[in-house]
């Protein structure tokens, strides 16, 4: 086993970079600096623009990089063999997945075959005594957990609640080309039907107003979307209006819903429970309407307002139009 | 065809959520396990809504036995329930205390598995909701090499295929894979049947097979685990809420926007 610490990507993502690279970045080069070890990173398929200067910015030693026809469309089935004959080449001792949609599957895949622990939900890791301590969220973000593993692993990072910070010194990243043989590799899930991905996406509007079982009633959800339109923000909603069908589960925001990031997040009639709060943490400013001055959403909230949200709701689209 | 659900027993999120919100969640001196016994154990929601999948399937006419299995130290109460829902058979391997981790798990389940002769279509909960970890399907379908489809909205079999459409974050989405294959469900397929008070009454009397790990032909260091749980605690949160106060709904949302807009947020 060698020592090295590998951030490992693959997506394109939207910026030019990997969905949270330079959070995991951040938190890997934290690591690597404490473990006395190169932070390597590890990109798979088509190399996005920003990461040689990402690299540099975060004291990346090598971008490794492995391409192949076969990872054009990036299916879990060929960047799990891609990424396990990378590792039978360099055995790193720990390998960091930003945590998305598709990694929350590949990532243990990945660990599966190479026999390494595996721990999602990260917010932190850290060295210790020939063991490495993983800070994880659990039920739903109520607690978190320290795990103990010895041995390699593979740590899925949640990136929302993290910062990204450059390295106290640049690297010059060197890069290597990595030759796997993935012609045996075929994907065993076929897409019938493509998820449409067309329209602004929950998670980059820097406005959000969402609704929860305050609303009393499905019709009410229109308050939500009312006043979401007036500021030029999106609608967004609480898991349990979502399960009761008040509106479809694209806006649900939440653990299994969507992390939102917005510069103002509005939670009406939302009691703050933490299974919702971590898909709204994030936000810089949090508003929150409920009638229970004692509701744990102001615990979270910069400003609250002790009301029903269903005249507060319509007072605020007044007042936006209105101004 | 054998469906095989697998299924945990957890404390009831929502009141370790309320403990939590008033502050009152207890850890025990080992400063890792949830002490309180007025926390209900329930079975996990994804997992009941897994089996309510597989029911749906057989509604539609599917000829299946439905197997549930649990790894837990004395999950009856939760496999009467299972059985109550339309379960055909429900077995349980007993395992002393909750320091499994994923991959040994995995390997207990994929021996069970293997000892039934195989699965045509394992469904799981899309994650349990004391760790959220949702790393066992995963870990499951390499060892069984099945492929392994995560949050599934509904699930169809059409011939020797399982058709499933799943929620992403860009929307649904449907994919085909050829059984065996392993499917998570997700809360997106709705709620679960309740079951009639004849069949709850029916199941009481239902002891589920008990599997020893012994018997599944597994070592003692197949279920060493890699992950073990050291520490456990409440995250606290800094309350810093500046309420609006006024004499009407306009009046506060007045205040708010003239707050919101001196930030330059709105």
């Amino acid at each position: 086993m060698s020592n090295s610490l590998v951030f490992c990507s693959f997506d394109a993502g939207r910026d030019g970079l990997p969905a949270g690279a330079e959070e995991v970045l951040t938190l890997a080069r934290k690591l690597a600096t404490a473990r006395g070890v190169d932070l390597d990173w590890l990109v798979i398929g088509a190399q996005p623009s920003g990461v040689e200067a990402a690299a540099a910015k975060h004291g990346v030693a090598h971008i490794d990089h492995i391409d192949d026809p076969k990872l054009a469309e990036l299916e879990p089935d060929v960047v799990v063999a891609a990424v396990q004959q990378y590792c039978g080449q360099q055995s790193p001792a720990l390998l960091l997945i930003s945590q998305t949609f598709d990694s929350r599957l590949v990532a243990p895949r990945i660990a599966a075959r190479v026999g390494a622990g595996v721990v999602m939900n990260a917010i932190d890791v850290a060295s210790g005594d020939g063991e490495v301590k993983v800070t994880a969220t659990a039920y739903g973000g109520d607690t978190r957990v320290e795990y103990d593993v010895a041995g390699p692993v593979v740590i899925g990072v949640v990136s929302d609640p993290l910062l990204p910070e450059a390295a106290a010194s640049p690297s010059a990243p060197e890069a290597r080309s990595i030759a796997v043989d993935l012609a045996g590799v075929d994907e065993r899930i076929r897409t019938v039907q493509k998820a449409s991905s067309d329209g602004p996406r929950l998670e980059e509007a820097q406005i959000v107003v969402a609704g929860g079982r305050g609303l009393q009633d499905a019709e009410n959800y229109q308050l939500v979307e009312d006043l979401a339109a007036a500021l030029g923000g999106m609608a967004g909603a609480s898991r349990p209006i979502v399960d009761d069908g008040w509106t479809d589960s694209s806006h649900q925001v939440g653990l299994t819903g969507k992390i939102t990031r917005p510069v103002l997040y509005v939670a009406a009639g939302i009691s703050g429970a933490s299974q919702h709060m971590v898909g709204c943490a994030a936000a810089k400013t949090l508003v929150a309407i409920n009638t229970d001055g004692d509701a744990a959403i102001f615990k979270y909230a910069q400003y609250g307002i002790v009301g029903d949200c269903l005249e507060v709701l319509p007072a605020l689209t007044k007042a936006v139009k209105g101004g | 065809m054998r469906i095989i659900i697998c299924v945990k027993e957890v404390l009831d999120p929502d009141a370790v959520d309320n403990y939590v919100l008033h502050g009152k969640l207890e850890i025990g001196d080992d400063g890792k396990t949830l002490t309180q016994t007025s926390i209900p154990r329930l079975m996990n929601a994804y997992d009941e809504q897994a089996i309510e999948a597989a029911l749906r399937l057989r509604d539609n006419g599917l000829d299946c036995t439905i197997d549930v299995v649990c790894i837990g130290a004395d999950p009856t109460a939760i496999l009467r329930q299972a059985a109550a829902m339309g379960a055909d058979e429900v077995s349980t391997v007993p395992v002393a205390d909750g320091s499994l981790d994923g991959h040994a798990v995995a390997k207990i389940l994929a021996a069970y598995v293997g000892a039934k002769g195989g699965a045509d279509l394992v469904l799981c909960g899309r994650q349990a909701s004391d760790d959220d970890q949702g790393v066992v399907p995963a870990l499951l379908g390499e060892l069984l090499d099945m492929p392994v489809v995560t949050i599934a909205r509904s699930v169809e079999l059409d011939g020797g295929s399982v058709r499933v459409t799943r929620v992403t974050p860009n929307g649904d989405e449907i994919v085909e894979a050829t059984c065996p294959a392993i499917v998570t469900i997700s809360n997106e397929l709705g709620t679960p049947r309740y079951p009639t008070t004849m069949r709850t009454m029916k199941a009481r009397k239902i002891n589920p097979n008990q599997v020893t790990i012994d018997s599944l032909s597994l070592a003692d260091s197949d279920v060493v685990p890699l992950v073990r749980m050291s520490k456990q605690y409440v995250s606290s949160v800094q309350g810093n809420c500046t309420f609006i106060d006024g004499d009407s709904p306009d009046a506060q949302a007045a205040t708010l926007l003239s707050k919101l807009r001196d930030e330059r947020i709105i």
